[in-house]
């Protein structure tokens, strides 16, 4: 954790206030070059101040102002020629840290079929940023939680930001879209800078907020500055954030949005949203991404890009065919949530710093702080039921995770992994017991990465271990899962993990387990249900509940039938249509939940509307909903929180998930658009 | 329409089936050939793809025809005679996984312009015979008649996707065409939205990406001539457009471009024209 600890270094710096003049800024560039940074500063292009590689104080742009109104944006003269005169424009510092485009891993695949890959070649470039705003450093330190807070480290991400040098600029004018001041974040820079400059008339302060920062105001030998030009800088600053007039409440953001989800004004506002992703791409905190691959004709040389994605793409919230976010008010609404409600249960901070970024590159002009004011003064339609609160408060809300002691470095690249046999379970899925490349050890529920370069990545439940392989239950339905479920004895594949969190199989001791599962639902339950009936003596009772589209769909027949006489298991099958040979029972699983137990533990997985109308049943008997557990699905492009694509509310469904406590899904689970 | 195939349309390769190139047909129909150009426009990659699968109808690149079934079609042009009407369901009959290229196939093209006006009347204006040209009032996408399994856009298409098409269809993965806005694109390059810092009508938000933002890098407002993306909120656009200064007429024209037969746009203009 490199990073956090580089940043409380800056905070206890000694105060060391330097004064310099425009040639003392010219040799403070020079200085930064002379140590092997690029620097990268505001710069006018194509009508706007842009970040872009800059050689001196001249690329600066002085007597340059931006105008700012919604879906607006002008460069004007300033009467002075200030260089920064200016508050924020389209591009973001995330741009240098958060690439738009990354290669993560190159593959290839060698004589006779075997695989190799690679983390793609990096090499970080040493960066000095030179005027970096308030609010952008919010962002910064956002994105450094995002991507370094764990419980993986993005490598790349982390290579950048240790390298980077931050030149920050305080904020004397602020820009008619700005709102750093109700957010906390500004416009006065208090932490996580190198250097700070304020400029005053022409002058510059400056001050240390680093180690770096003061040995690098060291050799440019600058004068101390007077008293007065310290004092101007607090009262600059103050004045600054009393003339801002735009403003957001962040109070009781979280509560008041995910309280909310059904308000009109998300159907009005999807009327004028265009979905084109404009608003994420120039946030400085947003991080979605997603994956493009790579290869020859031939497939045998291959890569992985990262690309900047967007939860206003359809892809974002799309499985195999399905989105999850089909209409542009899921899309408006997951933002808005995003950004202010559940990125504080995930990232312990809002995801929105007040830069007005979003609401200037709107095409059509869309108000991040008046949607929020339109929904806190019109909070839901009151429900018809007496004693209910105004608007049903999703509670409690999940807990920041706690900081990562053993964060690790997650290179996302997988490792070659053979084949050691391929059973045909039903004519559309396949179990492939893969030979893991290394040590490897999973806890029922959790997934694996299965990759093929040039073809694809997609998450795989475990569906058990047979001893020296891991087996993976695989329905081919699209591109990737098909070539897999192709796959021979002796051929390669990549795999990467385990991931996830598992069955708490130690909940159930003592009580009677119940594991219902549907369809393709029952691979991840497998290994559960090994478990439990190989500790008769923990597991007393097992009852295994499954249900599949014709008796030719049901998984594990074999296995199954081998488990009949197991003292401690009982199981229940049926189908949505059968022929005449079929003994087990025709209809839905939710009719043999009948007589759940009040006392039992319940393993539920299965497709979303199965799953629904199978705990609906489990509730109405009684059951506390702490003891059903529920396991999700989402687009999953990186396993390690970091592609944002697998989000289900506040929640990551790569991390947090896959098996969740049904209390902590529950205001969502009976909700589309997730 | 949806651009990306659906997941059961995509070919897996069978590792265990005799080594066979796949067999590539490009046809064409109402068109400029500017879009089945680009394979040949392709000098670097050429040889690798004519190493990887085999070209066995292609009448722009070689004189000898070899009867179908393709595995690969690229089928290029509109459809807007009474003989093509037939063809293209020859041509759909012959092909295992059919791929529509450029705005004329997948949206009709500019001659879709004839489908708001009266046909005979532009054959009197233009042709001295008019009676020996056969033609249909309406000028129609490939998809309008027979099943497509992917569409790739653009007019002309950018050779560089072209080559990822026919890349992803020998390798078995879903091609990186994203059914996504310009604007991500855009953004992406670092391009100053010209929307918002210049006030010019740009369609990007509403077009399907893949030109990688061509226009808006050069000053301009992009034309759709990829067509529209899925949930494209042309009428807000609009809107915006409106209240920016643009009348009616110019609405008309914006969105009734290469791709403005695509249903989107088509609905757009239609929405703008006098009653
Ligand atoms: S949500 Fe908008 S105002 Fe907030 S940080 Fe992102 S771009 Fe800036
Ligand atoms: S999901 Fe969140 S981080 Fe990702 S693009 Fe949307 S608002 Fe930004
Ligand atoms: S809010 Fe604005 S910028 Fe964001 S997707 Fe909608 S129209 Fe585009
Ligand atoms: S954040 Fe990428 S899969 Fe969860």
């Amino acid at each position: 954790m490199e990073v956090e600890v580089k940043a409380e270094a800056k905070e206890d710096a000694r105060s060391t206030v330097r004064a310099i003049d425009r040639d003392g800024l010219e040799r403070l560039l020079g200085l930064l070059r002379e140590e092997g940074y690029r620097t990268i500063g505001p710069t006018v292009r194509d009508g706007a101040i842009v970040y872009d590689e800059i050689e001196s104080v001249r690329d600066l742009p002085a007597g340059w102002k931006d105008e700012q109104a919604p879906g607006r944006y002008r460069l004007v003269r300033r009467p002075d020629d200030a260089l920064f005169g200016h508050v924020v424009g389209p591009i973001s510092w995330k741009a240098f840290l958060f690439r738009p485009r990354e290669t993560l891993t190159a593959a290839a695949r060698g004589e006779g079929g075997a695989l190799e890959f690679r983390r793609a070649p990096f090499e970080p470039e040493r960066a000095a940023f030179i005027g970096v705003r308030s609010c952008d450093l919010a962002a910064i330190a956002v994105q450094d939680t995002v991507f370094t807070g764990g419980p993986y480290v993005e490598p790349r991400y982390a290579a950048l930001r240790r390298a980077a040098f931050i030149v920050a600029v305080n904020c004397l004018e602020s820009g008619a879209l700005c709102f750093c001041a109700s957010m906390g974040t500004g416009p006065r820079a208090r932490r996580g800078f190198d250097l700070a400059l304020t400029e005053i008339e022409g002058r510059f302060t400056v001050e240390a907020g680093s180690d770096a920062g003061r040995r690098l105001l060291e050799r440019l030998g600058a004068e101390e500055a007077r008293a007065e030009d310290a004092a101007r800088v607090e009262e600059g600053t103050a004045r600054c954030a009393a003339s801002m007039a735009k403003r957001m409440d962040p109070a009781g953001l979280p509560e008041l949005l995910l309280g909310n989800l059904d308000h009109p004004r998300w159907d009005e506002v999807a009327a004028r949203c265009l979905a084109c992703a404009n608003c994420t791409m120039v946030c400085p905190t947003c991080f979605c991404s997603t994956v493009e691959e790579t290869s020859d004709l031939t497939g045998s040389s291959a890569g992985r890009v990262r690309v900047w994605g967007s939860c206003f793409t359809e892809e974002h919230g799309k499985v195999h065919g399905g989105s999850y976010r089909p209409e542009i008010k899921d899309r408006y609404r997951q933002w808005l949530t995003h950004k202010l409600a559940s990125w504080v249960p995930q990232f312990g901070t809002s995801g929105c710093v007040g830069c007005g970024r979003c609401i200037a590159w709107c095409p059509v002009g869309i108000d991040i702080t008046e949607e929020v004011a339109a929904i806190r003064a019109s909070p839901g339609p009151v429900p018809d039921v007496q004693g209910l609160p105004l608007a049903p408060v999703p509670s409690p809300l999940p807990a920041p995770r706690a900081p990562a002691a053993s964060s690790v470095e997650e290179d996302l690249v997988p490792r070659p992994a053979a084949v050691t046999a391929a059973v045909r379970e039903t004519p559309d899925t396949v179990t492939l017991h893969v030979r893991p490349p290394q040590g490897f050890s999973f806890r029922p529920g959790q997934f694996n990465m299965l990759s093929l370069p040039g073809v694809g990545e997609v998450p795989i439940s475990i569906s058990g271990w047979d001893g020296t392989a891991v087996e993976h239950t695989i329905r081919a339905v699209g591109p990737v899962t098909r070539q897999l479920a192709a796959l021979r004895p002796g051929q390669e594949l990549g795999m990467r993990g385990p991931y996830g969190s598992s069955w708490p199989v130690d909940e159930a001791k003592g009580c009677p387990a119940w594991v219902v599962a549907g369809g393709l639902g029952l691979a991840p339950l497998r290994p559960l249900v090994r478990e439990l009936i190989g500790r008769p003596e923990d597991f007393p009772e097992v009852r295994l509940i499954g249900g599949s589209r014709t008796p030719g769909d049901i998984l594990f027949v074999r296995e199954i039938l081998g488990w009949i006489g197991r003292r401690n298991l009982q199981t229940h099958l049926t189908v949505d249509r059968a022929g005449p040979d079929w003994r087990g029972s025709i209809g839905v699983v939710t009719q043999l939940l009948d007589d759940a137990s009040i006392e039992g533990v319940y393993f539920v997985c299965g497709p979303e509307i199965m799953m629904r109308f199978a705990v609906r049943r489990i509730l109405e008997a009684g059951v506390p909903p702490q003891r059903v557990y529920v396991s999700m699905e989402r687009n999953m492009k990186c396993a390690a929180g970091f592609c944002g694509c697998c989000q289900y509310g506040p929640l990551f469904v790569c991390k947090d998930g896959p098996v969740f406590r049904y209390d902590s899904v529950a205001y969502l689970f009976e909700r589309s658009g997730f | 329409m949806t651009a990306s195939p659906t997941s059961s349309s995509v070919p897996a390769s069978d590792s265990e089936a005799p080594v066979r190139k796949p067999r590539l047909g490009v046809f064409k129909f109402a068109s400029c050939d500017g879009c089945q150009l680009s394979l040949l426009d392709l000098e670097d990659e050429l040889l690798a793809v004519a190493g990887a699968i085999d070209i066995a109808y292609f009448p722009e690149a070689r004189t000898a025809m070899l009867p179908g079934p393709y595995d690969l079609s690229l089928v290029e042009g509109s459809i807007s005679s009474p003989e093509q009407l037939e063809q293209v369901q020859e041509v759909r009959r012959q092909s295992r996984f059919l791929v529509t290229i450029g705005a004329c196939a997948t949206a009709g093209g500019i001659q879709a312009l004839r489908n708001w006006a009266d046909s005979a009347e532009y054959l009197r204006a233009v042709y001295a015979r008019p009676e020996y040209i056969r033609t249909l009032e309406t000028s129609t996408p490939i998809a309008a008649h027979v099943r497509v399994d992917f569409e790739l856009r653009g007019c002309p298409i950018s050779k560089e996707q072209l080559l990822e098409v026919i890349t992803a269809f020998a390798v078995g993965r879903r091609p990186n065409v994203k059914d996504e806005s310009v604007c991500l694109e855009c953004k992406r390059r670092g391009t100053v939205c010209v929307v918002v810092a210049r006030g010019m009508p740009c369609l990007g938000p509403v077009t399907h990406a893949g030109c990688g933002a061509l226009c808006p890098a050069y000053d301009r407002g992009c034309y759709g001539c990829f067509g529209p993306r899925e949930r494209a909120n042309t009428g807000s656009l609009a809107g915006r457009f409106r209240e920016g200064g643009a009348g009616e007429p110019e609405l008309v024209r914006l969105f009734r471009g290469f791709t403005g037969y695509a249903e989107a746009f088509r609905k757009e203009s239609e929405a703008h024209e006098p009653q």
